[in-house]
């Protein structure tokens, strides 16, 4: 297995890389995006954006000034001998990766009341700001595969996790992800966005399922569901950066778990501004 | 689509001929600030300290971002400290409010009262940072990042959403 400096240095350049390139099949559905687009308004701002990740690539710039908090999710090989000192060596790869980005320093001080209302203030350094806990999945294999995700915080304010009563249909569940998706794009600013769902048996589950669609989702390979709702909440018609237009979700990511003998579903929503996932992998061998 | 360049401080003439869907680049000192600092400077207007302080307020523009070693940003313009200083910034002298996301009705009217307008930008941190040549802590820089800043800027972006009491967000209420 790879050395902890090795670990380190592999996690701080992946951070770097989720916070400061756009993946090829982001790059692909913008320009999709942009030339079905009829508003030259709207096909001024999606260009935009695609000119910003260009500078952003070529710069190692952050994409957008709210860096986000750093998301691990892992895939642990069934036959990897996950080493000692391994999550201590991520942490200490996210912080370098904040230091060398440089992330915005936005880590809040104090103890658990102060934090709460910010009242001690914010520390100066990026590398203050800790990491949300990792999330874990085991696959074939003797390597681990981390995804590194940089959360922003618009996103926070639209998203949520509860509970539906899907009385059994697959259409009720759906129509309310529609509803919850054109109420939060209505109000989000950063237009395109990304939804993603997680479907559980919990609202931790739902959430964590949520997170594997951000990690794995794919904007060029888009399931019916994913596409429903993408064309659905399009029709609203608020379009890139709230001017209108044809492109008001850029894609839809959707992860369904097991389910339980229940009247409801937990849907769990992250409603993605235009840059999400700001995403990047990397392997570490076993 | 023609762009119209707008050097600052903007005159009102200026402001009279802009219309929503105006693409517009910007060029010269702008004012930076967002939650924690638009209300104080609202206090100073209330209070006539602007000036003693060094902010010069009439004929300026307000860009709703923090000033981080992560570059700059829109952030969104309804939330409630931001939206709530418009008015009175308006009043004040200010001729553009540039962020992101819808108004209320009340904000749209108090810009027309002031013949001020809104612009949005996209969070394309960035090209907008590439944008700025320059920067300075004007006043309360015990705010950090989200102090009030004066930045200048070369080729900035932004489009008109709100001007003479016309919102492209109307059509979406």
């Amino acid at each position: 297995m790879t050395d902890r400096k090795e670990i380190i240095e592999k996690t701080a350049q992946t951070l770097v890389k989720a916070s400061t390139v756009f993946r090829p099949d982001q790059i692909e559905a913008y320009k999709r995006a942009a030339e079905r687009e009829e508003s030259p308004h709207a096909k001024w701002v999606l260009n935009n954006i695609l000119e910003n990740a260009e500078i952003a690539e070529k710069t190692s710039f952050p994409l957008c000034d709210d860096t986000g908090i750093p998301h691990l999710f892992l895939e642990v090989g069934d036959e990897c001998a996950v080493p000692a000192g391994f999550y201590g060596a991520l942490e200490e790869g996210v912080a370098r990766g904040l230091r060398m980005l440089p992330g915005r320093p936005m880590a809040v001080k104090g103890n658990d009341e102060e934090r709460i209302s910010q009242c001690r203030g914010l520390y100066e350094n990026s590398d203050a700001l800790a990491m949300a806990p990792v999330q874990t999945r085991h696959v074939p294999g003797k390597d681990i595969r981390l995804t590194l995700m940089m959360y922003g915080g618009g996103p926070e304010i639209r998203g949520k996790t509860l509970r539906v009563f899907h009385k059994h249909s697959l259409d009720t569940v759906i129509n309310e992800m529609i509803a919850w998706g054109t109420e939060g794009a209505k109000l989000l600013g950063c237009l395109p966005c990304v939804l993603a769902f997680g479907i559980g048996r919990s609202n931790y589950e739902a959430a964590s399922l949520g997170m594997e669609a951000m990690a794995k989702g794919n904007f060029l390979v888009q399931s019916d569901i994913e596409k429903r709702i993408t064309d659905a909440v399009n029709e609203a018609g608020f379009g890139a950066l709230g001017l209108g237009g044809k492109t008001t979700v850029l894609g839809t990511f959707v992860k369904v778990g097991p389910q339980r003998a229940s009247g409801i579903r937990v849907v769990s929503m992250r409603l993605g501004c235009c840059f999400d996932p700001r995403r990047a992998e990397c392997l570490f061998e076993g | 689509m023609a762009v119209i360049k707008i050097q600052m401080p903007v005159d009102d003439e200026t402001i009279k001929k802009l219309r929503v869907y105006d693409m517009v680049e910007i060029y010269g000192p702008i004012f930076t600030g967002r939650d924690a600092v638009l209300p104080k400077v609202v206090k100073c207007i209330e209070e006539g300290t602007c000036e003693e302080k060094g902010i010069f307020l009439k004929g300026s523009a307000v860009f709703h971002t923090a000033v981080s070693p992560a570059g700059i940003g829109p952030t969104s313009s309804n939330k409630l400290d931001i939206e709530g200083s418009i008015p009175a910034l308006s009043a004040a002298g200010v001729k553009m409010h540039i962020g992101k996301g819808s108004l209320k009705k009340e904000t749209v009217e108090a810009l027309k009262e002031n013949n001020s307008i809104f612009l949005v930008t996209p969070p394309s941190t960035a090209l907008l940072t590439s944008t700025m040549k320059k920067k300075r802590v004007v006043a309360f820089p015990e705010e950090g990042m989200e102090a009030l800043y004066e930045v200048e800027v070369e080729k900035f972006p932004a489009i008109v959403a709100i001007a003479g009491g016309v919102s492209i967000y109307d059509k979406q209420d």
